[in-house]
């Protein structure tokens, strides 16, 4: 990947060590917008060349600067700045300006003798490159990008497997309104030994499972000393990831997971000393498994302790706590597919994952969780349809041949008549006699064919489903498989932008969307359950695993909250001064986190710990996630903060601009050796020399405005004694320098930029669909962001257009199609 | 029943992948890749394998049909034990061994926590027939001692180490349907359903067999699909139908390497048979078959083979007994028609062991001389003596074959010991002598004397 500015990188040297050296190393690449171009790209045409061409002769600046390229640029950057092998293999592409170009070419250029080039001669040269293939502009231009073809990325294999199972399984409704409202586990109690209708004294629902009943009994008309409690409801995973369940009991009882037939903990015998419980699944985010939990306290001959259960868990990346009501629901929840078979990591060089490549270790995690997924098929999914079914008039076989006929069908993303089932089923059925070969042997055709690992390779399937093969794909990283999608798939009804509109706002309000902008949001800050935000202990005391757990949950209730409330508006996210809050934050961090108090609060009754409410407002300390404490310890070391780790966050993400990496390791200045400096002074101490300003005059003074932040995220007035100064500045992609002071400065300009809507723009579309968003028209990304601020920066509604722009590429007329006939549109086989 | 290594399938009508493998053997091909042992490390193995093998029925028996009349020199087999008159000079009864654990739980349960572990039941809050509730045994099972001990050398070391059959076992755990034990607290679950085994055992090799046999056909797809792309994405593609004939490669390279050592087949199973009362005999074959063929593949050197459960109710319609087991075995001895079943029960199960018996003994010893038979010792046992008076006195101890080293063609009366001290002979005659096992208070005097 290539960085701003280029130009510069023989005579000058940077400082990656900074960035990989501290044990933080950043993703790489995380906000390369634009890298994109250079990769997914089709030469242009001979026509289209020579128009260039005419344009600089005509113009006389751009004219001259291509006689003086020729005479000094050219030999070691090559026809087009694409670069030599010998001298400077790099392209020379970016998003600096003119004058920024004009300013390193007339102090570095040419390397020989850098006098060579200056005044007016410079300014040609560097509109001449500018102009001609170094701008973002000149890029698309000469080398459009296009859509690729990707095998589905390992996300997409888990939420497809996820689908297929809920095809057959049923799926349940996860609404933000649901999500909101139902939370905590139904519970029936009853007393005496069995559960017989008559015997149910008490129906409620339990915000969570934390008992200990002693004496007293669950309540009234139970006996204490002998009762059942049968706890229903589903556990709302909102992450992919590692889970470990804890049960700690004392009574008996045996608890079902994901499916009624699986049971997760058989404690039927409560043997003396034996009331740990602890079982680690591997889970799906966006999924509600279901579980059930039957709780039997038996009187004893002699003496009965009491009863006692909790239901606690450690997600992924957290500590162990009780299960909270947000991740429950209440009721009956169908079964969900619990897949154990974790993928190798995808590319995410662009700060996506795609699937751009294939190798043995991911051909055989697909064959492990296709043998996984049969065997669910066959234990669970095939059982259950056997069962369903058992009235009905056809032999066990045609049972079981339509049962995988539908599998088939929508695996590989057809109706019957074109994916042409029977040519998997019936040999298999011929073949093997066992229902168990039969269906692995179906299954392991179907997963590993690239029918169903290739996703965009529908060109044979009618419109509808493609569009919906493509809304899916965008919106959940899946598949088609519900009822209602199948048949507007079947109706053919999806054939123009107003009806996928209408499909894409209904698939927006699901788990699955929440679970993949979500992600993305965290990549965005580049945060991660892996992420290492322990603290120096002497200096930080307090900042425990525990409260990072409830940082972690802070922000994510503050991202949902934003994200899907009726204005959905971005400029909350950069700037709310408001954030969730619990007792154990208000407690570390002050005043301003407390919570806010509502008309109906008593104000003497101390919030629980644990419960969670939105602070009071406070603009300096409360800027959106900008100074989020999460994200605020994120960009930090271990005792200081790194103003240059937020600068190159804000440079990148915020403001969606590139820089390159640097090359050369540095270690940070060690506060010891200057310890009278604040940290401003210290950054600023190191980075002054000429070379480094090249890029750190536009990192530091974003970085240097969160400097009344931290290492904790704490706010300080002071560093060192002295009053902090978070002064900052801006420099646009218009060479204007906007000052500001503080957080606040910084998010009002941030929103206020072009730029940041640009970036979030570009970044959104790239995330969902995978594809830089000029393949699908050059004007996209501007016509998406002024759609973006026309609606007051709704991202609910961007996300929408981004579907629409990425589904309605499989309606007859697209543009991209009529421009690019041979690319994925040849009428298939 | 078609339990045949070689027993052929339903034919193919079509000239597969599948068939081609098939008939160069693959499925005894596939066997390495689970074994993942070459077959010329048992040329290495210098000393003997032992084996032991521990099967379980229920609900006591009918002791004057039952132990035999002989003595220190002679057996002389009654009703009961007949099945096993071929196996006479290789099997040894055990009279007088008592479960004398106290505590919690009623006989039944004790009679199966306490069998293989000879420790006591933590208090708990399962209520039997009688005295207190109780919970889990208080210790390791003898099969898992020696499975640790034997997991812990390296030239002892096996894939499974044990391995824990069950035939109708009632799908719920509690204290009658556990005798093994990893530890305090911690029931071992016997796999009862033979696909289940076969699956544990044989189902990644299975498995590579299914992967084999699409590959092929995948192909096909690649090849449909491949005018959809255009030139520039080609590559991807290509790169994907390169990889999968690499797979293919390899596999079929693996599968021909492995079928030229293999040193025996997988059995095949009849397929569909439903885990219900009535398949029990052809399950427990299912389950005899697949315990010989790991044991010859050196899967595991000890296992346990848990007919149904204590208090198990199985009804043996196949032998025109339509009561259940347990029930019957409530009834007096007055009962001429129970009493008469309970015999015919006892001796249903008998000739389980003496088929075990025969398929060990027509199975050479993989590596060595003789049969595995030679290298095996099966230990018949129950949870109580006698069912209607739920005596845990001379609980039946049946050892046929040789692992043990033990002095066989006798029969050994010791009028009342404590069982322990025979769990203690195991564990020193497979080279682990412990001062105690179990409960000590019941281990005072050492090992039995007078066994080998």
């Amino acid at each position: 990947m290539r960085r701003i500015p280029n130009l510069v990188r023989a005579s000058t040297f940077l400082c990656s060590g900074i960035f990989a050296g501290m044990g933080m190393s950043f993703r790489i690449g995380a906000a390369a917008s634009f890298a994109l171009l250079a990769v997914m790209a089709q030469p242009v045409s001979a026509a289209e060349s020579s128009s260039l061409d005419s344009v600089i002769a005509e113009d006389p600046v751009l004219s001259a600067g291509l006689k003086i390229y020729a005479e000094q640029c050219l030999q070691c950057h090559g026809e087009k700045g694409s670069g030599t092998e010998d001298y400077y293999p790099d392209p020379l592409v970016g998003d600096g300006s003119i004058g920024e170009l004009t300013e390193i070419i007339v102090d570095t250029m040419p390397e020989e003798d850098p006098d060579l080039c200056v005044g007016e001669d410079a300014a040609a040269v560097a509109a001449y490159i500018h102009h001609a293939f170094y701008s973002e502009a000149a890029q698309i231009r000469n080398r459009p990008p296009r859509q690729s073809l990707q095998r589905l990325t390992g996300t997409q294999f888990r939420q497809s497997l996820s689908d297929l199972y809920a095809h057959f399984a049923g799926l349940q409704e996860t609404t933000w309104e649901s999500h909101q409202s139902k939370h905590g586990l139904s519970v029936s109690i009853y007393s005496g030994k069995g559960r017989k209708k008559e015997d149910r004294k008490i129906e409620r629902i339990d915000p969570v499972v934390d008992f200990d009943f002693g004496k007293e009994g669950p309540g009234e008309g139970v006996p204490w000393d002998e009762f059942r409690a049968h706890w229903d409801g589903g556990l709302r995973i909102e992450q992919t990831g590692r889970y470990e369940i804890v049960v700690h009991s004392k009574t008996s009882f045996t608890m079902d997971f994901g499916h009624d037939s699986n049971q997760l903990i058989d404690n039927h015998v409560q043997s003396e000393g034996r009331n740990e419980f602890r079982r680690t699944l591997m889970l799906t985010g966006g999924r509600v498994y279901p579980l059930e939990i039957d709780f039997n306290q038996r009187k004893r001959k002699g003496e009965t302790p009491p009863a006692s259960i909790s239901l606690s868990w450690v997600p992924p990346g957290g500590i162990e706590t009780i299960i909270p009501p947000s991740a429950l629901v209440p009721g009956w929840n169908p079964p969900a597919l619990q897949l154990s078979t974790t993928m190798p990591p995808d590319d995410s060089s662009y700060g996506f994952e795609r699937g751009i490549s294939v190798d043995t270790a991911w051909d055989s995690a697909v064959t492990d969780g296709a043998i996984e997924f049969a065997n669910a098929m066959r234990d669970r999914l095939w059982n259950d349809y056997v069962r369903k079914h058992r009235k009905d008039k056809r032999s066990r076989e045609e049972k079981l041949k339509d049962f995988l006929s539908d599998f088939v069908t929508v695996a590989h993303r057809g109706n019957a008549e074109v994916v042409q089932p029977e040519r998997i089923v019936d040999p298999a059925i011929e073949a093997f006699e066992d229902e168990t070969d039969i269906i692995k042997s179906v299954v392991l055709m179907t997963l590993k064919s690239p029918r169903f690992l290739y996703p965009s390779l529908d060109a044979d399937r009618t419109v509808s489903q493609q569009v919906a093969n493509r809304l899916a794909l965008v919106l959940h990283d899946s598949l088609p498989s519900e009822g209602w999608l199948q048949d507007r798939i079947k109706k053919d009804q999806m054939r123009d932008e107003q009806s996928i509109r209408r499909a894409a706002e209904r698939m927006l309000d699901d788990a699955r969307t929440r679970v993949k902008l979500k992600q993305m949001l965290h990549h965005w800050m580049e945060l991660g359950p892996e992420d290492d935000l322990r603290k120096d202990d002497e200096k930080y005391p307090g900042f425990s695993e525990e409260l990072i757990a409830d940082l972690r949950t802070s922000l994510d209730r503050f991202l949902d909250e934003t994200v899907w409330s009726e204005t959905s508006d971005f400029r909350q996210l950069l700037a709310a001064d408001w954030a969730f809050t619990n007792q154990r934050l208000a407690d570390f961090y002050g005043d301003a986190w407390k919570p806010a108090k509502s008309d109906d609060d008593n104000a003497d009754e101390p919030n629980e710990s644990g419960e969670w409410t939105q602070s009071v407002r406070d603009p300096n300390i409360h800027v959106g996630v900008l100074t989020h404490p999460l994200v605020m310890a994120r960009l930090s070391y271990h005792s200081a903060t790194s103003p240059i780790h937020r600068g190159v966050f804000l440079i990148r993400h915020v403001m969606g601009r590139t820089l390159r990496p640097p090359n050369e390791a540095f270690s940070p200045l060690s506060p010891d050796l200057h310890p009278d400096l604040t940290t401003r002074e210290r950054v600023a101490l190191q980075t002054s020399p000429e070379s480094c300003q090249i890029c750190h005059s536009r990192i530091n003074p974003l970085g240097f405005a969160l400097e009344h932040f931290d290492a904790v995220g704490r706010f300080r007035e002071k560093d060192m004694n002295k009053k902090v100064d978070a002064s900052g500045s801006y420099l646009t992609r218009d060479d204007k320098r906007i000052e500001f002071d503080g957080a606040r400065g910084l998010a009002e300009v941030a929103i206020a930029n072009p730029d940041t809507h640009r970036a979030f723009v570009t970044r959104m579309f790239q995330y969902f669909v995978k594809q830089p968003v000029a393949s699908y028209g050059a004007h996209r990304l501007d016509e998406l962001t002024e759609s973006f601020r026309q609606s007051d920066f709704n991202i609910k509604k961007l996300l929408v257009d981004i579907a629409v722009i990425a589904a309605s590429d499989a309606l007859p007329d697209s543009e991209p199609k009529k421009k690019q006939p041979k690319n994925n549109q040849t009428a298939g086989a | 029943m078609n339990m045949e290594p070689t027993a052929p399938r339903k034919p193919s009508k079509r000239l597969s992948r599948r068939r081609f493998l098939r008939r160069t053997g693959i499925s005894a091909a596939a066997l390495n890749f689970t074994m993942n042992l070459p077959s010329l490390a048992l040329a290495a193995d210098a000393t003997p394998r032992q084996r032991l093998i521990i099967v379980f029925s229920p609900n006591g028996v009918i002791p004057d049909h039952f132990w035999p009349k002989g003595d220190e020199e002679k057996l002389e087999f009654k009703r009961i034990l007949k099945p096993l008159e071929p196996f006479a000079d290789q099997t040894l009864t055990i009279k007088g061994l008592c479960n004398q654990i106290q505590g919690d739980g009623d006989g039944h349960m004790r009679g199966m926590g306490c069998l293989l572990t000879g420790i006591e039941l933590f208090p708990g809050d399962i209520q039997g027939g009688s005295d207190t509730p109780a919970g889990w045994s208080m210790g390791i099972s003898i099969d898992q001692f020696l499975k640790n001990q034997l997991q812990a050398d390296p030239s002892t070391r096996t894939r499974f180490g044990s391995l824990e059959f069950g035939v109708m076992v009632p799908d719920r755990a509690d204290t009658w349907t556990r005798m093994s034990y990893a530890g305090a607290n911690q029931p071992v679950a016997p796999i009862d359903d033979p696909y289940k085994m076969f699956d544990k055992l044989y189902g990644q090799a299975k498995n590579r067999e299914l992967l084999a046999s699409v590959l092929d056909d995948l192909t096909d797809d690649f090849k449909k699909i491949e005018s959809m792309v255009s030139m520039e994405d080609r590559h991807l593609l290509q790169q994907h139908v390169e990889l999968v004939r690499k797979v293919e490669k390899d596999l079929k390279i693996e599968l021909e390497a492995s079928t030229k050592s293999v040193g025996h087949a997988v059995p095949e199973l009849t397929p569909n048979v439903e885990v219900q009362n009535d398949n029990m005999p052809e399950i427990t074959r299912m389950q005899m078959e697949l315990l010989v063929s790991s044991m010859a593949a050196d899967f595991a050197r000890v296992a346990t083979f848990q007919i149904t459960n204590s208090v198990g109710q199985p009804r043996m319609r196949w032998l025109d007994i339509d009561e259940g087991h347990h029930g019957l075995s409530h009834e007096p001895d007055s009962n001429e028609d129970a009493y008469e079943k309970l015999i015919r029960i006892n001796t249903w199960y008998c000739e389980q062991i003496a088929h075990l018996a025969k398929r060990l003994q027509d199975t050479p010893e993989p590596g060595g001389s003789g049969s595995m038979l030679d290298n095996t010792t099966i230990i018949w046992t129950n949870e109580l003596g006698k069912g209607n008076s739920h005596t845990r006195n001379d609980i039946p101890f049946v050892c046929v074959g040789g692992g043990l080293g033990l002095r066989t063609g006798r029969a050994k009366d010791y009028g009342k010991v404590s069982h322990n001290r025979f769990l203690m002979t195991i564990a020193e005659q497979m080279g682990f002598a412990q001062k105690s096992f179990g409960n000590p208070d019941f281990c005072g005097d050492g090992p039995l004397t007078g066994l080998v």
